[in-house]
């Protein structure tokens, strides 16, 4: 077991960790006998006073602003319903563009939250989650949304003597189809849907990561399974795509894994984290071979690579810190890297049909050519805003 | 003295002119006296006298000053290079010397100070094994090619880009925070007040000429208040070298007027004189002199001298039936002792309508010119006839007088055509078309500074230049305008309070006008994600209190003060017009309205931007309160004088069509209502309405004696119409000379005023007749 990197208030965790082990997981527990005995309408009665609770929780001012500067703040993930692009990101902030990234909507959403992740099963069914453990639906690709689950814990009452809550935010989600998803997150949250969203299963302690690690990423490797990546390069795998997980032992890493990718093809994994490691498996996981990636003049990547996408005909992006986009046209095996001149974090991006780039991140959605390079007229080569909060 | 003068004579004239030797005495005696306390009067750069401190954002303002005391105070030296980028030995190396020098000037406060030198701006890094980091410049010296290498990768790692270093990399900044007070090198019991004047003195010699001398690839650019200040004193001092060349013109017009060398010298020194009693009187009641009153002393004396004019034509006049200086004088003061005092009461009371602003600046130039018209009262009404009666006025002058009062004058006999009963509509015409043009043009006028920058400084000023250079290449606005938040002791890092905070941020960031928006919690959302390992899914509050705390200690200082009780939040804004800072104070009301409880307030307003908005509110209400007051007093001593209200209106009408159009002049000039225009208003009123009440008290004397109307006005013309056209003139170049200084507010003072004077002479002269060809009627006048 490695030590955890301190940077966490030590004290804090253990005890809402030992907190969840005598409510969260005893909750989760019966659920899951309940389920099992297939008593859904006993499970129904039970998730009804929380899922009320919720609503009580959330008043008409906690609404998502509608704002024109969404589409250039924070946004931190994007996913396709058919032909739209749907992001998410800070302040609740979900939209969407019908024309490849010119022009966004945004949509009404009823948080304020942070969100952290999209994913869209078909044209219409799209999930997002974010912070407060936040899972919300929609099922007209992405025009109004609902939110189907929170962190059960905000709903009791803070011990003003105790560390405070722990807050949980979940990082990725992903569904197999309009019934059944996963969404996980900080210190090992794993939830399972097989009701399309209406109930959620706990199931942290199904997993082997029993010091609770988070995860940072779900990723579906074609006619392969699912691939898993979290806090300090912990990997998972569930070949039967979500319904069993296993750890793997042997890993390339210690260092925390933020994304992770398919590259179209069957087996092969794409993992990458922090300060430019990026990894490269042809079996599913089992063994890994390092991602050499060189900056145009400054030697290997040292930047925080943080989400990443490919297209159907094998183009590959990974995004990160400081502005560094990097590029593969033969799935995975080669990289270009480049930094964009304004040097903006960015979180994730994806392949525009026409092989150029949506890149999102610190300063919204942005676009660039297929290197991820600012385009002419863009105005993304300006100066950033005055009084960029400094941190000593 | 004749037994036949002393009859006819009024008192105060037989008490004046028979004691001469005695009035010569006293006026002798106080004249050294006030002289002694002027010499010791000192420029006063008090800006807590330019705020309207009965504000409730200033007086929140003042009561969290001391907890916010390190935000506003610091200057900014940006020191770039013209040639290349920082990353060169020659650059690392100057810029190490720079930051030594500034290191050591009184009053810095060295420990927080911030450049690539200074150990305190650290880069960092997230790693396998959680934070790296360390100082940008960790080398005594950048020698190699490798070292200048690593330097560029710590900077990018500092993210210091667009703060402490230029967008393009050819320049770096030197943040200088500055204490107010500190302890005297010799005596550390000692505490010094810094001294602006002397700091900006040094920051020029010893940092700016210095380095830019010795290596012309460098310049230095430095902007902060304390810089402002600096050359705003510099500015104060270069104005009173206008005096000199007011006073120069001045002579020569007077000598042009006069023919006479030894009335003209008589008039130029009485109203020196009164200058010196205004100064020293300025002194004694405890005032010094700031930008604004420093302007009161020209006022003065072209007041004086426009006065003096009046007393030497009169006695040039009177000339032509007495026979020696005395009778001359006290027969040109018997004349005009009514309307020169009602004139220069008009005047003060005018001026002391600005007492209602409330702005101590404003009050106290209300006070010093009114203390000056007084004292013009004395000098130029009594001093000046009195001493004319023993010095008298040469005999060419005299002769010169004489052959034009008796030749048809052609210039006067054509603007006596403005009195005929066919120009006379015309003009009322143009009068109402020019009300009508003044007005719709006049609506644009808005409140507050308009120009970018620092609007006490000239576009074009060192200043100015520098704060466009600094605002140019990096990441800064220069309007800034700070909510405060006051919680209870140690709730100010509670996730309710820091989510609040976070609301107002991105309401206001989505406002137009506001560029963005700082406080500790958009310092603290970087610290959780950096505590996350850099992710930027961590950009968001904890809802955790300890992560909370760790979060905010990491702020840089004064980002929330000791006690945990006061966060600033700074909007930062695309400038500083009333619009946009109406707009911005409105919705923090708003706002705060909304989320305000017994443990959460959001005030208003500290920064330039929050002080400029409560200045700008108290001048728009101030702005009418004023106009109608000084309106009102002086109608009403019209009134007094003439006992008519076709009088008032006559001389009135002219009066507002110069306040109107000076409106629409300030919008065609881009002038902005503020602290230095609201007083011109006053001024312009006030000093305007000298030249109706002298031609109307001439004219109605005319009038008396039965003559119509066209040739009343002629004789008016010839005998005061001279007297009345040089009096624009001389005032006009008192103020005009402003319009050179330094000073921007100074010189839209001088524009405006020599504006008002100009026209209302004008105004006087061309429409006061025509409006009497309706308004009055020679015959109920005559044999009055």
């Amino acid at each position: 077991m490695r030590k955890p990197i301190k940077r966490r208030a030590s004290s804090c965790r253990l005890t809402s960790f030992s907190g969840q082990l005598a409510t969260g997981g005893k909750q989760s527990l019966t659920r899951q006998v309940l389920a099992a005995m297939g008593l859904s309408v006993v499970l129904a009665s039970i998730s009804a006073p929380v899922a009320l609770a919720q609503e009580a929780q959330e008043p008409a001012t906690s609404a998502a602003v509608i704002s024109p500067k969404a589409s250039s703040a924070l946004l931190l993930d994007v996913d396709r319903a058919g032909d739209r692009l749907v992001a998410v990101g800070s302040r609740g902030h979900i939209l969407y563009s019908d024309d490849k990234g010119e022009s966004w909507q945004q949509a009404p959403v009823p948080t304020r939250q942070l969100l952290t992740a999209v994913d869209f099963v078909n044209d219409t069914h799209g999930w997002a989650v974010g912070h407060d453990s936040l899972i919300l639906h929609t099922s007209d690709a992405g025009e109004s949304w609902t939110i189907q689950y929170r962190d059960p814990e905000l709903e009791h009452e803070v011990d003003p003597d105790g560390p405070g809550l722990l807050e949980k935010p979940l990082m990725d989600v992903w569904f197999r189809d309009t019934r059944t998803g996963f969404a996980a997150g900080a210190y090992g949250l794993f939830l399972r849907t097989d009701d399309g969203g209406q109930n959620w299963d706990d199931l942290t302690y199904e997993i082997d990561n029993e010091d609770g690690f988070h995860y940072n990423a779900i990723a579906e490797i074609p006619e392969t399974g699912l691939f898993m990546v979290g806090e300090l390069g912990m990997m998972f795998r569930s070949p039967d795509f979500g319904d069993t997980w296993e750890t793997i032992e042997d890993l390339p890493y210690d260092g925390s894994l933020f994304g992770v990718s398919g590259t179209g093809e069957p087996n092969v994994v794409l993992a990458w984290g922090l300060r430019g490691n990026m990894f490269r498996s042809e079996d599913f996981g089992d063994t890994w071979e390092e991602v050499a990636l060189m900056t145009p003049h400054n030697g290997p990547l040292q930047a925080t690579l943080s989400g990443g996408d490919y297209s159907e005909d094998g183009k590959i992006v990974v995004v990160g810190t400081g502005g560094f986009v990097v590029t593969s046209d033969d799935q995975g095996r080669n990289f270009t890297v480049v930094s964009r001149p304004d040097r903006a974090a960015l979180a994730s991006a994806t392949v525009l049909d026409n092989g150029n780039l949506l890149l999102l991140g610190q300063r919204g959605a942005v676009k660039g050519d297929s290197t991820g390079m600012p385009q002419n007229g863009s105005a993304a080569d300006s100066i950033p805003a005055a009084g960029t909060p400094a941190v000593q | 003295m004749s037994k036949h003068h002393q009859e006819t004579a009024p008192f105060i004239e037989r008490l004046i002119f028979n004691n001469r030797l005695v009035v010569l005495l006293f006026f002798l005696v106080v004249t050294l006296l006030l002289g002694y306390q002027a010499a010791q009067v000192k420029p006063d750069t008090s800006f807590e006298k330019m705020i309207p401190l009965e504000h409730p954002y200033i007086i929140n303002m003042i009561e969290h000053q001391d907890e916010m005391a390190n935000l506003g105070n610091s200057i900014r030296i940006a020191v770039a290079i013209e040639d290349g980028d920082i990353f060169s030995t020659e650059y690392m190396e100057t810029l190490k010397r720079i930051n030594d020098e500034v290191f050591f000037l009184p009053g810095v406060d060295r420990s927080s100070m911030r450049s690539l030198w200074t150990p305190n701006v650290r880069w960092t890094e997230v790693t396998e094994y959680g934070f790296d980091g360390g100082p940008v410049a960790n080398r005594p010296a950048y020698l190699t090619e490798e070292d200048l290498e690593e330097l560029r990768t710590n900077i990018l790692k500092s993210g210091e880009i667009g703060r402490l270093v230029a967008n393009n990399f050819k320049s770096t900044i030197i943040e200088v925070p500055l204490q107010e007070t500190y302890p005297n090198p010799e005596d550390q019991g000692e505490q010094i007040r810094l001294d602006y004047g002397d700091f900006s003195r040094q920051l020029e010699e010893k940092i700016r000429s210095e380095f830019q001398n010795e290596n012309p690839n460098i310049s230095v650019h430095i902007v902060g208040f304390a810089k402002k200040v600096g050359d705003l004193i510099e500015g104060i001092l270069k104005v009173l070298l206008f005096f000199g060349a007011a006073l120069a013109i001045t002579f020569v017009l007077l000598l042009m007027f006069t023919r006479c060398i030894k009335s003209s010298l008589t008039a130029l020194i009485c109203s020196v004189i009164a200058v010196v009693w205004q100064l020293g009187l300025l002194r004694t009641m405890g005032f010094g002199l700031d930008p604004y009153s420093i302007l009161v002393p020209f006022l003065v004396f072209a007041i004086g001298i426009s006065h003096g004019v009046q007393i030497i034509n009169g006695m040039a006049i009177e000339y032509a039936t007495a026979d020696d200086a005395p009778t001359a004088a006290r027969r040109a003061f018997r004349s005009l002792y009514i309307p020169g005092i009602v004139a220069l009461l008009s005047d003060g009371v005018g001026f002391l309508t600005l007492l209602l602003i409330q702005i101590e600046v404003i009050r106290e130039l209300g006070i010093a010119a009114s203390v000056g018209v007084a004292v013009i009262i004395l000098t130029n009404l009594i001093l000046l006839p009195v001493l004319m009666s023993y010095i008298g006025i040469s005999k060419r002058a005299i002769q010169r007088n004489r052959d034009m009062a008796s030749r048809p004058q052609k210039l006067w006999l054509t603007v006596a055509k403005f009195a005929h009963p066919t120009v006379a509509p015309i003009s009322v015409v143009l009068a109402i078309l020019g009300f009508g043009f003044g007005i719709y043009h006049g609506q644009k006028v808005e409140i507050g500074d308009l120009d970018p920058g620092a609007p006490e400084l000239r576009a074009d000023s060192r200043y100015n230049l520098d704060n466009d250079f600094i605002i140019r290449n990096y990441s800064t606005s220069s309007d800034v305008l700070v909510v405060m938040v006051s919680t209870p002791p140690e709730m100010c890092s509670t996730y309710e309070t820091m989510d609040a905070i976070d609301q107002l941020e991105w309401r206001m960031v989505n406002l137009p006008g506001v560029q963005s928006a700082v406080s500790m919690v958009s310092v603290a959302k970087q610290v959780i994600m950096g505590n996350n390992e850099g992710s930027l899914k961590w950009q968001t509050l904890s809802r955790n209190q300890d992560n909370l705390n760790n979060a905010i200690s990491r702020a840089p200082s004064g980002m929330f003060n000791s006690a945990c009780s006061l966060v600033p939040v700074m909007l930062f804004l695309n400038d500083h017009k009333a619009d946009t800072l109406e707009r911005v104070t409105a919705e923090v009301e708003a706002f705060a309205e909304e989320y305000n409880t017994d443990q959460l307030e959001f005030k208003l307003a500290a920064g330039n931007a929050g002080i400029e908005a409560a200045t700008n509110e108290v001048i728009e209400k101030s702005q009418t309160k004023m106009l109608i007051t000084v309106y009102v007093v002086v109608i009403l001593m019209c009134l007094i004088t003439f006992r008519s209200i076709r009088a008032v209106l006559c001389i009135i009408i002219p009066l507002a069509l110069t306040s109107v159009l000076a409106n629409a002049l300030m919008a065609f000039l881009g002038i902005g209502v503020k602290v230095a225009t609201l007083p011109v208003i006053a001024l312009g009123v006030g000093i305007g309405v000298d030249y109706g009440i002298y031609i109307y008290s001439r004219l109605e004397t005319y009038l008396r004696q039965g003559l119509p109307l066209q040739e009343a006005y002629y004789e008016t013309l010839k005998t005061t119409g001279k007297a009345v056209t040089f009096t624009g003139f001389t005032l006009a170049i008192g103020v005009a000379t402003w319009i050179f200084s330094a000073i921007k507010f100074q010189a839209d003072m001088g524009i405006l005023l020599t504006f008002m004077f100009l026209w209302n002479m004008f105004g006087a002269l061309w429409l006061l007749p025509a409006l009497a060809r309706f308004l009055i009627r020679p015959d109920k006048l005559r044999g009055k």
